[in-house]
């Protein structure tokens, strides 16, 4: 892997894909499998060799580790991924977060995470509810969440977040109003709630087609309105779709991010109603303003000056590939500017604060007034989307349909 | 030949009573086809006729037979369409002929169709001989059959040959009673050569083939010959007779029946039942030509919208050898352009939707058919309206006629309360009641034709299980109380389901569409009114509720490409997808209604 090419910048995300899980969950389409035998070891030591390849071109300000099961590395493993992101100078990100199953935490490996620099946890809750959880074929109990968020806490985490879903078949409006009020009374930074989503290759997807229960949009909708309402009154800024988070405390105790340099005008925190909450999730912010990020690890995608590539999806396959000294890819497109820009413009809706004009303009080459204005006066004209001040963002009532709106901004005859 | 020795017949049958057989039992019989060049159903050359046991053009063709008499024949068996959708057709064959056999199955006995067909022939004044086929059945019941063709068709039963076609057993005593009873052919006392055009074809190398009787004089090629309606005079280039393959000969002699070709390129210049004569010193025309008029009306639409042109060309090849067929453009907000074509009929319609299916392998779907309807304006002009759509204002009309017909039902005894129910529900009247025999009666109404368009016939097949038949003859038109439903969406009429329906069918059919889009039209971000009406005033409405959300929970870098390229397809299958009032509708959920209806 070259270096950063002269006159440009590094690289400042970094994604790392593990993909293992103890139990493959009935709503996951995600890439993993057992970590039988010595296939964990072995993926540990090419992934170690990917982030060789690509730090040179790497100074990431934001590390997220997902999966599979990141905390699913045993001690030792993780051990040596660290030293060699330590050795690699890949660990002085402003946010590294890792993600965790409530069942696989332990005061160990908290504190192994925590020394290396790893500064958020994103725990895997679900639900708090138990015959929720087994529905979902989650390993975790209630109990767990409890524990674990204990454990992280005591390790020294100061930003953490929990991941709950809604919609869930059998749930109903008291059921999920109990695990979000238990759910934000542990406190957290940071909440991200999903709508259970019925991919395809899943075993939901395959019982909601055996008509095995029913979706009901209505109690979904009401579900979510019940999230935003009562996330608010908790202290928490929804900021995009799925993603709240609290600002910073009030008693002064800071959270342990360092403000990241912001870029190109991005990533300003403030306290208006379309500015950024001081704990929303810089990494995943960076995906929707369409910041360079490179993705290690199999199945793992991401996005390098223009190049859009995804590791293939078969952890022995990308071992191969890498004790051979190369990265596994299994597809690159690049990506014309017109077609990153529509991209980028669908995408970048999701977010409560939308676009500003400069901003995209920075961000893409093109300007969202003169390429899109007819599909932003569509939105606008039906209550979908407005502008305040010199930002385009959906409305509350819009990013119920950021997918149709999303849809009109794409500009698939430039792909 | 001379006139004398020339017989000229059809065969008259309801399908699978043993027409084909009989046919090809007669050329074999005859040695105009060898046995090793025996094909099943040889004169129905297209795959649809021989699947669905029906002929839709006219096949003569020419027979040699020695007859007991010692003398030698020519009999020209003009094989006809069976079904009344192509009557005009029927009997412009039938009056090149002076005879028709008259099929009768020896189990099942007289068919509503048979009944049709024995009335035109009659009409023609043709000499009829009846033919009691299948008599090698177990169950076959001769006297009942003969018992069946006095009371029903007023036919003497003692003079029915008994055969079976399969077996062979007749077949001598059918082509001595062709020869026997059949009158010879008379010439016209035309003061010059005189011929009727009785059908045509079109041949990719011979343009179109113009077949022929000839009534007066002989035809040879290299005459000009005057098309007397279509007024164009040409030269004949070939003439020949078919065997059944068709073959040249020097000439055709008067009452002869045959071809001949005049590189004439465009079908429509000939019509079925003008007469040719010489140029120089024209007979006059032969009686009963009529320009050939559509009784049904249907839009007819590619399922894919980028087929259009498609559809065109197959269209118009279709019409080369189906001059009934017509057709303009049209279009429509639901289904794009399309072609409104006008059919002989029923069966007509089913027929050229099927061969466009299957022979140019097109994905198509049709819209409500539509009658022809008189409309009387309140300043005494008349108007004739086949489409819904063009119907004029209500307050400038007077009175609506709609066609009327009058239907034979042959169904078994035990179903006559259900077929008596189901005329009355059509707006039927049962004019008489007939018994005839142990099991069956045949029911003779009166019934607007918009009301047999649909599923009459599918319902009188399983009201009887199969055991019913049908058959109609045109009867004139008459007044009407009719209206005409629209069906909107979100207030924007969508013409495709636009229709003429009486008064009294009005809001039961709006209900049943109303209830039929509701169920395909998907939900929008907005509520959708579905309504049906008749002029101003709503009688149906349904209410397709406004969709709440539609986003993907989640969204992060390894997503964006694959969710990007999903709302890509989306938006490629939106442009696809009509727009109504502001409803997005995929033009499948019209197909969808079309299709059930």
């Amino acid at each position: 892997m070259p270096a950063t090419p002269a006159g440009a910048e590094p690289v400042r995300s970094l994604y790392v894909h593990v993909p293992f899980c103890a139990h493959k969950c009935e709503y996951c389409a995600f890439y993993s499998a057992p970590p039988s035998g010595d296939v964990v070891n072995r993926y540990v030591a090419a992934l170690v060799r990917e982030l060789e390849l690509i730090a040179p071109d790497c100074r990431p300000n934001t590390i997220f580790f997902g999966g599979g099961t990141p905390s699913l590395l045993t001690l030792k493993q993780w051990e040596t991924v660290l030293l060699a992101m330590e050795r690699l100078g890949l660990t002085r990100a402003g946010e590294w977060t890792v993600e965790c199953n409530p069942a696989t935490v332990s005061a160990d490996k908290a504190k192994l995470l925590r020394d290396f620099g790893v500064n958020r946890i994103s725990m895997g809750v679900q639900s708090l509810d138990e015959q929720l959880l087994e529905r979902l074929g989650r390993i975790h109990t209630r109990d767990q969440v409890f524990r674990s968020f204990d454990t992280l806490r005591a390790a020294g985490f100061e930003n953490l977040n929990l991941d709950l879903m809604f919609a869930i078949p059998g749930q109903t409006m008291a059921l999920w109003q109990r695990t979000l009020d238990e759910a934000l009374a542990l406190g957290s930074e940071h909440l991200s709630c999903y709508e259970v989503i019925y991919e395809e290759d899943t075993p939901l997807f395959a019982q909601l087609n055996a008509g095995e229960f029913d979706v009901d949009e209505d109690l979904a909708c009401d579900l979510y309105d019940a999230l935003i309402d009562r996330s608010s009154a908790a202290g928490f800024r929804q900021y995009e779709i799925a993603n709240f988070a609290r600002d910073r405390r009030s008693n002064g105790q800071g959270p342990m991010t360092k403000a990241p340099e912001p870029q190109a005008g991005e990533l300003v925190i403030g306290n208006g109603p379309l500015d950024l909450p001081t704990f929303a999730c810089r990494h995943n912010v960076g995906y929707w303003r369409g910041l360079d990020s490179y993705g290690c690890g199999p199945s793992a995608s991401e996005y390098v000056r223009g190049l859009r590539a995804k590791n293939w999806s078969n952890t022995t396959l990308y071992c191969e590939q890498l004790e051979k000294g190369r990265r596994a890819k299994e597809m690159a497109e690049a990506l014309p500017p017109l077609g990153r820009a529509g991209e980028l413009a669908a995408f970048g809706l999701r977010m409560n604060r939308g676009w500003g004009f400069a901003e995209f303009t920075v961000r893409t080459g093109f300007d969202l007034r003169a390429g899109w204005q007819s599909e932003m006066g569509d939105l606008i004209r039906c209550g979908w989307a407005a502008v305040t001040g010199d930002r385009f963002h959906l409305t509350r009532a819009g990013l119920r349909f950021a997918d149709s709106a999303a849809e009109r901004f794409l500009r698939p005859e430039a792909l | 030949m001379d006139a004398a020795h020339i017989r000229n017949f059809s065969i008259i049958a309801h399908i699978d009573h043993g027409k084909t057989t009989l046919s090809d039992r007669l050329l074999h019989r005859t040695g105009t086809v060898a046995t090793r060049d025996m094909e099943d159903q040889l004169l129905d050359a297209m795959d649809l006729e021989r699947e669905r046991g029906i002929t839709i053009k006219a096949h003569p063709v020419t027979m040699l037979y020695r007859a007991k008499n010692g003398e030698t024949y020519e009999l020209n068996l003009i094989d006809t369409p069976g079904h009344v959708d192509f009557a005009y057709e029927v009997s412009r064959s039938l009056s090149a002929c002076e005879g028709a056999l008259l099929i009768v199955d020896a189990a099942q006995g007289v068919e509503a169709q048979t009944v049709a067909n024995v009335h035109l022939a009659m009409k023609q004044g043709l000499h009829i001989i009846p033919v009691i086929n299948k008599i090698d059945l177990p169950h076959a019941n001769i006297p009942q059959a003969r018992q069946q063709l006095e009371d029903i068709l007023a036919i003497p039963g003692d003079e029915a040959i008994l055969a079976s076609a399969k077996e062979g057993i007749g077949i001598e005593d059918i082509l001595e009673a062709i020869v026997a009873r059949i009158p010879a052919p008379k010439p016209t006392d035309a003061p010059s050569f005189q011929a009727l055009i009785f059908d045509s074809y079109f041949d990719t190398y011979k343009g179109v083939v113009i077949l022929v009787r000839v009534t007066k004089g002989e035809l040879r090629a290299g005459m000009q010959v005057k098309l007397l309606h279509s007024g164009r005079t040409v030269e004949v280039k070939e003439v020949g007779s078919f065997n059944p393959k068709p073959y040249t000969r020097d000439r055709l002699e008067v009452g002869e029946t045959g071809y001949i070709t005049a590189n004439i390129k465009s079908p429509r210049e000939v019509k079925v039942g003008d007469t040719i004569t010489d140029p120089r010193n024209p007979s006059a025309e032969l009686p009963g030509f009529q320009e050939i008029h559509p009784m049904v009306f249907s839009g007819i639409y590619p399922i894919n919208t980028a087929d259009y042109e498609q559809l065109k060309v197959s269209v118009a090849k279709l019409q080369l050898n189906d001059s009934a067929l017509t057709y303009q453009t049209e279009s429509s907000v639901a289904l794009g352009f399309g072609l409104r074509c006008g059919f002989l009929g029923l069966l007509h319609m089913e027929i050229v939707q099927e061969r466009l299916r299957r022979e140019f392998d097109m994905d198509i779907i049709a819209t409500y058919p539509s009658v022809v309807y008189r409309v009387l304006m309140t300043d005494r002009t008349e108007k004739e309206v086949d489409n819904p759509a063009f119907l004029p204002d209500v307050t400038y009309i007077e009175t609506i006629f709609e066609p009327i017909v009058k239907a034979f039902v042959i169904c078994p005894g035990d179903n006559i309360g259900d077929i008596m129910a189901l005329i009355s529900e059509k707006r039927g009247e049962i004019r008489h009641t007939e018994t005839l025999d142990a099991r069956r009666v045949m029911l003779t109404c009166k019934i607007p034709l918009n009301e047999i368009l649909i599923d009459f016939h599918d319902r009188i097949k399983s009201i009887t299980r199969g055991y019913g038949s049908m058959d109609y003859e045109p009867e004139g038109h008459e007044a009407s109380d009719m209206v005409k439903l629209d069906m909107m969406v979100n207030g924007e009429v969508m013409e495709a389901f636009s229709a003429l329906v009486h008064r009294t069918k009005a809001e039961a059919r709006g209900r049943t569409l109303a209830a039929k889009l509701k169920e395909v039209i998907p939900r929008q971000q907005f509520q959708v009114a579905i309504q049906a009406a008749i002029g101003g005033k709503i009688i149906a409405r349904e209410t397709v509720s406004a969709l709440r959300k539609d986003v993907t929970a989640k969204c992060y870098g390894g997503d964006i490409s694959r969710k990007r390229k999903l709302l890509e397809k989306q938006k490629e299958g939106k442009k696809r997808m009509k727009s109504v009032g502001s409803v997005e509708i995929p033009q499948e959920a019209f197909v969808e209604v079309l299709k059930t209806n």
